[in-house]
């Protein structure tokens, strides 16, 4: 606290230290937003290995699971892999408003950043870890189509496949039953997905400055980002789910998006992904936890599912959001302006009436949307 | 509101919600704990661990107890929290450990916003229902 005091002190002292838009204003970040500003890092953010996953964080394992990442012997046509739906190219996601595997899927590919800060993966949070998750592609019909027995199969007719897996695993596949040895597969992946974590972005670089009174730092940092930023912080109340080093409360909302992929069909979202994971053998509750005092299953043993978990989506991290195009849980904004169009204008009558109220139109002015994208591209 | 008989104390430390059978609480315990809640006759004493709450932060511990007035009938206790001004709860449901006759644990709360949450204590005798809060504002 003394050192953010100080921090807004120096601004305050350096009069245009912060000076936003100088042609035309002369707002500055208060005390309180600088507090707000300094709680989104330092970045990054020191993990520990994953307790669930004994592979989590090994070398070896992580380099097996990068083969494995990008191997098209994981999809029953030998025509796809991991690499072709989360592209490093396009953050690690694919660029298209819904994967499309074997067959089109209902929800936008997310990206592969920073997996470990993450509570739930997937959309829907169906998953507690990163490796269930990563089971989930691999038995998906519209993904990759494998069965676990088909997916050992694959992986004893591989040379270095099998030999990577026996290695990594100190066993022979043929030791192994085929569940057994998908969940190793995922864990593998899992291991080496956990090493896509994003450098230091703009917006550090300006956090990291203004933390330290770094003058210079503080004005490299453009001004319409600055803006965008008191913005996000102020007015638009985006931090409010967004908040954190990760930009996410890892949490779910119902922010008015569509739920229905195809006429007659919707999806439950959350709702459905509680479902799931409940029933899930691979949730940390299961037999699969390398943690035998199961302690961070906690989140799991006491989720709670309501009807107004229906419709809800994971809130995404913003991290490297220029590069994760399009958005939402459907893919269906396609820049950062429509997001952005989307909050500003946001539908309330598709809002769950015993859901959130925090939610309302922001009537945004297109200068503001412009500067509040702006300080989007910098994160 | 119904208020219990005078005299009756309940004592609370809040670490997760759900259904609980309260009974009469060690008055060395009620005394330890750090926060008073009162309502008329009914009266909650209760610690969240860790003491100091923050956003996101999983397993916040709440420990309830209910003071030894002979006159009160077994009841239970739910401890749970939401954001009102938001119009929502927890997406976690507490589970109850108990520590002793009148003495629980509630495990598991997690406060996934910043902002002004509640932290309700409803006491049962029989049907009836005493609802205590405590407001906490919260910082990301």
């Amino acid at each position: 606290m003394t050192l953010r005091r100080t921090a807004c002190a120096a601004l305050l002292a350096g009069a245009t230290l912060l000076v936003t838009g100088a042609a035309h204003s002369t707002e500055i970040f208060d005390e309180d937003e600088v507090a707000l500003i300094l709680s989104h890092g330092p970045w990054p953010v020191k993990t520990d290995p994953d307790p669930s996953n004994r592979m989590s964080g090994k070398p070896a394992a992580i380099a097996y699971g990068k083969i494995l990442f990008e191997s098209n012997d994981l999809s029953i046509d030998r025509q796809r892999s991991c690499a072709t739906c989360h592209q490093e190219a396009l953050g690690f996601g694919d660029g298209i408003a819904r994967g499309f595997g074997i067959a089109r899927v209902d929800r936008n590919t997310p990206p592969l950043f920073n997996m470990r800060l993450n509570r739930w993966f997937g959309w829907d949070g169906k998953s507690d870890n990163l490796w269930a998750q990563s089971i989930a592609p691999i038995l998906d019909a519209r993904e990759l189509g494998m069965t676990p027995e088909i997916l050992k199969a694959r992986l004893v007719e591989t040379p270095n496949l099998a030999d990577g897996y026996r290695d990594v695993f100190g066993a022979p596949l043929a030791t192994h039953d085929a569940e057994t040895a998908m969940v190793n597969v995922a864990k593998a992946l899992a291991a080496f997905q956990e090493t896509i974590v994003s450098g230091k972005s703009s917006f550090d670089r300006f956090r990291d400055a203004l933390a330290a009174e770094d003058k210079a730092g503080i004005d490299a940092y453009p001004d319409p980002a600055k803006r965008g930023l008191k913005l996000f912080v102020g007015k638009g109340r985006c931090d409010l789910c967004h908040f954190g080093a990760n930009f996410t409360n890892g949490e779910f909302h119902d922010i008015g998006m569509p739920h229905f992929p195809a006429p007659g069909r919707v999806d439950k979202g959350r709702y459905g992904g509680i479902q799931h994971l409940r029933k899930s053998r691979f949730n940390l509750l299961g037999p699969f936890n390398d943690d035998g005092l199961r302690a961070t299953a906690g989140f799991t043993r006491h989720v709670r599912l309501t009807p107004k978990n229906w419709g809800e989506f994971r809130v995404p991290s913003l991290r490297n959001a220029a590069l994760t195009a399009p958005y939402m849980h459907d893919g269906s904004k396609d820049t950062l302006a429509d997001v952005v169009n989307h909050y500003s204008e946001i539908p309330e009558e598709r809002l769950h009436q015993d859901g959130e109220k925090l939610l309302r139109p922001l009537h945004l002015s297109d200068a503001e949307k412009a500067d509040l994208v702006a300080f989007l591209r910098t994160l | 509101m119904r208020h219990f008989l005078p005299g009756t104390l309940l004592c609370a430390s809040l670490i997760a919600a759900g259904p609980a059978l309260a009974d009469h609480c060690p008055s060395d315990t009620l005394s330890k704990l750090p926060e008073q809640l009162k309502d008329g006759g009914t009266a909650i004493a209760y610690q969240t661990n860790p003491a100091k709450i923050e956003v996101g932060k999983p397993s916040i511990e709440v420990v309830a107890c209910v003071d030894g007035d002979k006159h009160m009938a077994p009841s239970r206790i739910r401890v749970d929290a939401g954001m009102p001004m938001h119009g929502h709860g927890m997406n976690y449901t507490p589970s109850e450990r108990k520590i002793s006759p009148g003495h629980s644990s509630f495990d598991g709360m997690v406060f996934h916003m910043p902002g002004h949450w509640q932290i309700t204590f409803d006491v049962y005798e029989g049907d009836t229902r005493q609802r205590l809060t405590r407001k906490v504002s919260l910082k990301r």
